[in-house]
């Protein structure tokens, strides 16, 4: 297991309440680079909030988030994902009417403005660079097949291949490996590894703990939008107070 | 008849024009415009008032019509686009009733109820159009240019931004898409296109006032776009093409006491919405099986 290089991103005693819940509450951890580290805790404990603050679709009420030393909090969504935060969401949120490779063409092409720079040759080198990202996950054969007419493990793949080609350095991944099949999340832990070496950081939610034993560098674990604990895999998964939490036995 | 099947042809080509345009936005980018009419209606009248005040030929009052439709567009779109979706319909129904009431109490302007008359004749450099046929030939031009445009616009990436925003504005901005400046964009660009519609309509009538931009028409051009098949480059003209001959088609069937036709016509239209709701989704030319929506 790897201690990760340099701190890529850190949320300081970030906090976010919902009405009277506190979905998020005085959260501070960090990403290393290159590494993997996963979000545990009980439904609820408000791990997608977190990824949400992060990329700013939600506004955090108190705190701060750095990305590569920079504050990040109030930038606009689509500017942080610019700046090389990408996500997958539970719910995937693929294109549903496009095509496979609109899919993942589209999120190489970040101008607003009615054409892209670069002619027909930044045509053809995003067109490569979607093509290789289909092809990492395993969907250039289905290319011209709609999104929406994918089967299940291929929607997962896709939205790990818009992730790829959109060329995040960090990938915030929800739930990623969640009915996935055994060959399938093979495939998946395969890639994630293959990336790793080529300096992508990760940070995953996860609820399953063979999964989350299998995969992870680092965990941090929260509960009731508090970090609890953060650390080796082993340290954590063998705290039997954190395990009472998990499983649904809370000390008082 | 041949005089009649060229003012319905001229007629369709102008308000294809404006369901393609139309769909640009509803279709390919999930916004649903209650305005367009409105923009037909600055490309009508900035069109006439060119031509008459200034001499302007076609494509001057042309210009100047689609510079204005989307200035004015632009206008309703920078902050109804900020929110989500039924803003924009509220605030897009809020504009067509503001010009509607420009249309007719500004006088000095648009003539009132009584609207703009003896509009000259089309110009275009080395050439006055001066029968309906010509007149058909240049909106058979404008239609073809327009949909060569919408089409351009729809393979490129833009396009692609617009349908990635359409099926989830989410995940559109999480990677990367300035989706308010996408959209806006598209709303001028849609707008802009419609006034060409406008232009043709008073060079050829000769005469606007303001029952011609009413939400009537807007709606009625949702219709044509919903009808004929939304995301598709044909699927618009079909719908055009069909509601246009309904009423000629109609009065041409026996039977049918002359002075019903009009209520006749609604129901036939709710029914085929109704219908096409259960049987067709996705319009008569909408091939929703087929993963080439943008043909």
């Amino acid at each position: 297991m790897s201690q990760g290089g340099a701190v890529l991103l850190e949320t300081r005693e970030m906090s976010k309440t919902f009405g009277g819940l506190k979905a998020v509450d005085n959260v501070s951890f960090a990403l290393r680079e290159g590494i993997v580290t996963t979000l545990v805790g009980p439904n609820g404990a408000g791990k997608t909030t977190l990824f949400n603050l992060i990329t700013g679709h939600l506004a955090a009420d108190a705190g701060d988030v750095t990305w590569l030393g920079n504050s990040i909090r109030g930038v606009p969504h689509w500017k942080i994902a610019q700046s090389g935060i990408g996500r997958t969401f539970q719910d995937l949120k693929l294109f549903d009417q496009m095509t496979v490779e609109e899919n993942v063409l589209t999120v190489t092409e970040r101008g607003a403005w009615l054409w892209q720079g670069g002619g027909r040759t930044g045509l053809a080198a995003r067109r490569a660079r979607a093509l290789d990202a289909l092809d990492a996950v395993g969907l250039s054969g289905r290319r011209r097949a709609r999104a929406i007419d994918l089967a299940y493990a291929e929607r997962k793949f896709l939205s790990v291949a818009r992730i790829l080609a959109a060329g995040a350095r960090l990938w915030l991944l929800d739930e990623p490996a969640s009915g996935l099949d055994p060959g399938s999340y093979d495939r998946f832990v395969t890639l994630v590894r293959d990336q790793l070496r080529h300096g992508i950081t990760i940070c995953i939610i996860e609820h399953n703990l063979d999964i989350v034993k299998g995969i992870s560098d680092r965990i941090a674990f929260l509960d009731q939008g508090r970090l609890l604990a953060e650390g080796e895999p082993q340290a954590i998964l063998n705290d039997p107070a954190l395990a009472a939490i998990y499983f649904g036995e809370r000390a008082e | 008849m041949w005089a009649y099947l060229v003012n319905l042809a001229v007629l369709i080509s102008i308000n294809a024009i404006l369901a393609v345009t139309l769909n640009f936005v509803l279709g390919y980018a999930g916004i649903f415009s209650m305005a367009h009419a409105v923009f037909f209606g600055v490309g009508a009248y900035t069109a006439a008032l060119v031509a008459m005040k200034l001499s302007g030929g076609f494509l001057l009052s042309t210009a100047a019509g689609m510079a204005l439709a989307g200035l004015i567009s632009l206008a309703l779109a920078l902050p109804a686009l900020r929110v989500r979706g039924e803003y924009f319909v509220a605030a897009s129904l809020g504009l067509q009733m503001l010009a509607m009431t420009v249309f007719s109490e500004w006088k000095v302007v648009t003539g009132g109820i009584g609207g703009i008359t003896n509009i000259p004749p089309a110009r275009l450099p080395g050439w006055t159009v001066a029968s309906p046929e010509q007149y058909l030939v240049l909106c058979l031009v404008c239609l073809a240019l327009v949909m060569l445009a919408v089409a351009t616009l729809v393979r490129s990436s833009f396009g692609r931004s617009l349908k990635a925003i359409r099926d989830d504005e989410t995940a559109a901005s999480a990677f990367g898409k300035n989706v308010a400046v996408i959209k806006t964009l598209a709303v001028v660009v849609s707008s802009a296109l419609a006034a060409v519609a406008g232009s043709l309509y008073a060079f050829y009538l000769s005469f606007v006032n303001v029952e011609s931009f009413t939400l009537d028409t807007s709606v009625v051009l949702m219709a044509m776009v919903i009808i004929g098949g939304t995301a598709t480059l044909v699927g618009p003209v079909v719908g055009t093409v069909l509601i246009l001959l309904l009423p000629a088609a109609l009065s041409y069937l026996p039977g049918l006491p002359q002075s019903e036709i009009g209520s006749i016509q609604q129901m036939v239209y709710g029914l085929a919405m109704v219908l096409l709701m259960i049987f067709r989704p996705g319009g008569i030319w909408g091939f929703r099986d087929n993963p080439k929506d943008d043909r």
